[in-house]
């Protein structure tokens, strides 16, 4: 029993305590946290962007006889959105961080930058979705209340549907956060010493898994947990702002 | 009361279907500055869509709209701004649920025409006052009755400072209680001379304020008259047959 708290605590002195290496943990957090920050950012911009053209479209041109160039141009909008979200969602999240950093940016040095723009890109086609679904929910009455107070489409969204929208979905967006922080641990193919990295290098170093697998874990944990708690008082106060 | 009769808006030969379904069937009416038209009608008759068709809620697939003189079937009428001038009434209230009574009123007068916040809100405050409503006006619509709901409906139509007002059955949805409140809104409104287009089931309503009564019925205008005429000596079967149904 000695010899096993013994052998414990020197494993945990190696693992975390030598070289700093839990320093180096932190740091990695530190990218981990940067990555899923710009990348939810980038997202969210992204998928409301998608989400609008695409329930503009099912809303006011599927299924209807209208021309014009408006008309042209959310149509062929809709259709790169379309593919966007059929590629992005078709392929795995680290063939696209690989292709991102391997071919796109050609194995320039700034793997930090082809993560953010890969999770992003990739987050903004779940996120599209899930703001789409939530556009939809919204009764048709508030567009037509709005429209006949003579708001155009565009303030229609911004003041009128896209609040509510987003209300509806938070829930959902928060879930997908939380995903997005965690798909993060894959970065390190892009050559970023994000968390995940960190510790497997830390495992290669003394060859031990259990420290340093187990403390990255807990790190994503205790970082999930506290994003969840944030989205439930943000929940709670747009709630509370319409009872 | 207003003697010279000016016409307000012009309906042509309005038609409108939906796919094959021809809802309306080439419509014509008049609208004079200061008249209070009834539109009835058994439900699936077309009443409501001609009234959307009025603000172009509904798109008429034919026939022309006049609305002071300028065609708003042209496509390359900004229908916006015309729209200001029309307010609309709903079934449903409409009211924006993630807005205050006060900014559901102040948004349209703020971002479209230009005014300060102050006056807005000076002119909703006016405007609630006159309606009861004073002492909601940071109330959300989820804390307002259904009669309080329709009247803040009608006062936020209102704040536009519309030359017409639009009702699309206005006290369908309402407890039978709260009928009468929103009723009295709506004759006070158009006693001030408010030119209003409504579609309801209230006959006393149609009798006692409505200049005109129209009656609709497979898509078009079956019958048109002055109240009394109109319910005491309807002219075709269908009215008649209408009529006794209701009334």
């Amino acid at each position: 029993m000695e010899q096993f708290f013994k052998n414990l605590g020197e494993s945990f002195y190696n693992n975390l305590i030598y070289q700093d290496r839990w320093l180096q943990l932190l740091e990695g957090l530190g990218l981990t946290l940067l990555i899923a920050l710009f990348a939810t950012l980038l997202g969210l911009f992204l998928g409301f962007l998608v989400a609008v053209v695409r329930s503009s479209y099912d809303m006011n041109i599927k299924g209807k006889h209208k021309k014009g160039f408006g008309v042209f141009l959310i149509k062929f909008l809709n259709v790169i959105c379309n593919i966007y979200i059929t590629v992005i969602r078709g392929t795995p999240v680290l063939i696209q961080v690989m292709i991102m950093y391997f071919i796109i940016f050609g194995e320039a040095q700034n793997g930090t930058l082809a993560a953010i723009l890969s999770f992003g890109i990739n987050s903004g086609a779940y996120v599209a979705e899930i703001v789409r679904s939530g556009i939809m929910s919204i009764d048709k009455g508030q567009f037509e209340a709005s429209r006949s107070i003579g708001f155009n489409y565009s303030s229609t969204m911004i003041h009128i549907i896209l609040p509510q929208a987003l209300k509806n979905v938070l829930p959902a967006l928060g879930n997908e956060f939380i995903v997005l922080l965690k798909e993060t641990s894959v970065a390190g193919y892009a050559a970023t010493h994000e968390l995940t990295y960190v510790g497997n290098l830390i495992r290669s170093r003394t060859y031990e898994a259990f420290f340093p697998l187990i403390s990255v874990a807990v790190i994503y944990l205790v970082i999930v947990i506290i994003l969840s708690w944030l989205l439930k008082v943000f929940e709670r106060r747009l709630r509370n702002s319409d009872h | 009361m207003i003697t010279d009769k000016e016409l307000l808006i012009k309906v042509d030969k309005l038609e409108k279907k939906f796919d094959d379904l021809e809802v309306l069937k080439g419509i014509d009416l008049e609208i004079d500055k200061g008249d209070v038209i009834v539109i009835i009608g058994a439900s699936g008759s077309g009443k409501s869509t001609f009234l959307r068709c009025l603000n172009l809620l509904e798109e008429p697939t034919g026939g022309k709209i006049y609305f002071e003189g300028v065609d708003i079937t042209d496509p390359k009428v900004d229908i916006n701004l015309h729209r200001q001038k029309m307010g609309m009434v709903f079934q449903q209230f409409n009211l924006f649920p993630h807005m205050t009574v006060l900014k559901n009123m102040t948004l349209g007068p703020i971002k479209l025409l230009k005014q300060s916040k102050e006056e807005a809100e000076k002119n909703a405050m006016a405007l609630l006052e006159r309606v009861g409503l004073a002492d909601r006006a940071d109330a959300y619509p989820s804390q307002l009755s259904g009669g309080q709901k329709q009247r803040v409906a009608i006062v936020r139509a209102l704040a536009m400072n519309p030359d017409v007002l639009l009702f699309d059955e206005p006290t369908s949805a309402l407890d039978p209680e709260m009928v009468g409140e929103v009723l009295d809104v709506m004759k006070s409104l158009a006693k001030e001379g408010m030119t209003m287009a409504v579609v309801t089931h209230e006959m006393g309503f149609a009798r006692e304020v409505g200049t005109q009564v129209i009656f609709i019925d497979e898509g078009v205008i079956v019958e048109q008259n002055e109240p009394n005429e109109f319910f005491e000596n309807p002219q075709s079967p269908r009215l008649k047959d209408f009529l006794s149904k209701v009334l």
